[in-house]
């Protein structure tokens, strides 16, 4: 018997159970044949058979359960766009990504952090406006941000910015000053209004449809708070405003980028800004002005 | 000549910590002797995950279980991935940490499957090289599991009981022993099962690992989806006699039912102790559970977002 090296029974057996042709495809691919050279119906040169199985039913295991794992945790990372796409649909996405980006991670967390990404890059070139796979890449993005907001640093445990407390900053310092926002807060622009469909979608019932919704520009802070994730929509001054405040601006820059997009007259935006920064003060976006 | 358990205590009747019984364990501080946790769950996470896992490790004992340590590849160990689990025992003051005999990848990959390894000279040196380093870094009791399989490699020259053994010697490690993972190993190779747990160091054994898997009649599937079943019970019951009771942990994984009826799955390990400990009520034999029907080998680990 041929004592084959460890790491070369590994390379191979890597290839063969992750290969997508499955395990025949896999023990002939290049990868592995440059390996372990074997000839059709030979994988028992490598892998023993056993009283009721083939070499090649025993490895068809560990392949199977490659896929099936990887495409449960996709679904699990995406419910809403699984939902939306349908089964079928999504695992053939999930599919051909786990082949373009397989797991460099000890973590599963990692899995799905290229899939807006993937899709961005076999969007379809046909599709010049805004269409149905940006609905897609929009939903992915979304349901990603989710995910990390719920486990990634947050503000639990930490004194927060109060009302009363923004109340008494010195209006004359408060252009000049900078609003601190909780590590958990994020502000996204949207080509569709994937917030209100992923509500929509988490109401009914299985097996009922959510219609894809028509394409619409939508902006959304997510956060965190209590440990839950939490959903804000906003209007494009709330969202220029918060993505200022966001990417270190001062106050007075922030609300120059959420004033340049505004319908409002001079006097109803300053009494919807001072509205705005009651509720979100309130809502626990920020830890300190300074 | 080594203690039972290489010395570390018997913690009793313990349960795989799961995210869908979160609620209910912090609600209810169940009288459990003592949690397991998914350490890939928990080693990176700044929310809910490890704010629960805090409350928990200051209310009950608790041990760390990975699944993507991949003591057999031959690809070079992770050291930030062993940091982060050495600073995650610290915090929960983690009685042991495990992992399981196997390789999950290689080129960088990771296949996320607790995978085989050939049984050979090669490998037992390779593993036991690199199990050093791991008791090098981590600094506290670590322990080694025997995985479900599914194939053998024609190149091992030696059986599993006895690669575990030597490993486990050689490397001066403790085993987990999963009767339920020896069971199904045993039946997927044509192995005596009974052999293979007469046949371990049985002072080495620091802990074990009991769960349910699904019958393909051809082969079975590690799953983790169901109750244990009686021949698997009656390996435990030869495991506790020749090793004199060790930490006893129930993993469930998929088709999780309510936390009760996952707790009452463990504390049947009590009729098979021995006659001298307290008889326990007798209840009718739960139904097998009808569900998913995955076959995909547990455990998985992610953690669904809680979302308003």
């Amino acid at each position: 018997m041929s004592e084959r090296s460890l790491d070369v029974v590994q390379r191979w057996f890597q290839a063969v159970v992750s290969h997508p042709g499955g395990i025949e495809g896999g023990a002939a691919s290049p990868e592995a044949q440059e390996l372990i050279r074997l000839n059709r119906g030979e994988l028992e040169a490598v892998v023993r058979r056993s009283r009721n199985l083939t070499a090649a039913e025993r490895l068809s295991i560990y392949a199977n359960a490659y896929y099936s794992r990887l495409l449960e945790c996709m679904g699990a990372n995406y419910p809403i766009l699984k939902q939306a796409l349908g089964e079928e649909v999504f695992d053939s996405f999930a599919f051909e990504y786990l082949q373009r980006y397989p797991s460099r991670s000890y973590t599963l967390d990692h899995l799905g952090e290229r899939f807006a990404q993937f899709l961005e890059e076999t969007r379809p070139d046909a599709e010049e406006a805004v269409g149905w796979p940006d609905f897609l890449i929009d939903l992915a993005t979304f349901e990603w941000t989710i995910a990390k907001v719920f486990d990634g640093p947050g503000a639990e445990g930490r004194t927060l910015l109060t009302p009363e407390a923004l109340q008494s900053f010195p209006a004359e310092r408060f252009a000049e000053a900078r609003l601190v926002p909780v590590p958990c807060l994020r502000v996204l622009a949207f080509r569709f209004p994937v917030n209100a469909y992923y509500t929509a979608a988490r109401r009914v019932e299985e097996g009922e449809e959510v219609p894809i919704p028509e394409p619409g520009e939508e902006h959304v802070a997510v956060t965190r708070r209590d440990f839950i994730v939490r959903r804000y929509p906003l209007t494009s001054p709330q969202y220029a405003l918060l993505r200022e405040i966001l990417a270190d601006a001062t106050v007075g820059e922030a609300i120059a980028a959420a004033a340049a997009v505004t319908d409002l007259d001079d006097e109803a935006f300053a009494v919807e800004l001072r509205a705005w920064f009651r509720f979100w003060v309130a809502e626990g976006f920020f830890v300190a002005v300074a | 000549m080594k203690p039972p358990r290489l010395g570390h205590d018997n913690l009793g009747l313990g349960v795989g910590l799961r995210s869908v019984h979160f609620d209910y364990v912090l609600k209810n501080q169940p009288e459990v002797d003592w949690f397991e946790i998914i350490s890939e769950n928990f080693i990176d996470s700044q929310g809910r995950p490890r704010y629960v896992l805090q409350q928990i490790a200051e209310r009950y004992p608790v041990v760390m279980h990975g699944v993507s340590l991949s003591i057999g590849s031959t690809d070079p160990l992770d050291v930030e991935y062993l940091k982060k689990l050495k600073r995650l025992a610290k915090e929960v003051d983690a009685q042991w940490i495990s992992d399981h005999l196997c390789w999950t990848g290689i080129l960088g990959r990771n296949t996320h499957d607790l995978l085989p390894v050939p049984f050979t000279e090669e490998t037992l040196r390779h593993v036991v090289e690199r199990v050093k380093t791991v008791q090098d870094v981590l600094e506290r009791p670590f322990v080694l599991e025997n995985p479900s399989s599914y194939i053998t490699f024609q190149d091992s020259t030696m059986d599993e009981w006895e690669f575990v053994t030597r490993m486990a010697e050689e490397a001066d490690c403790g085993l987990l022993l999963d009767v339920n993972n020896v069971y199904v190993s045993s039946f997927n190779h044509d192995m005596d099962p009974d052999r293979f747990i007469r046949s371990l160091p049985h002072e080495r054994i620091v802990q074990f690992h009991l769960a349910g898997h699904t019958d393909y009649t051809t082969h079975l599937i590690d799953t983790h989806d169901n109750h244990v079943i009686d021949p698997v019970w009656e390996l435990y019951r030869t495991a506790h006699q020749l090793t004199g009771g060790v930490s006893t942990l129930l993993e469930w994984d998929a088709n999780i039912p309510p936390f009760p009826v996952v707790h009452e799955e463990v504390l049947k390990a009590k009729r098979f102790m021995g006659e001298h400990l307290p008889a326990i009520e007798e209840k009718e034999e739960e139904p097998a559970l009808v569900g998913a029907g995955s076959s995909v080998p547990h455990p998985l680990h992610h953690i669904r977002p809680e979302v308003e």
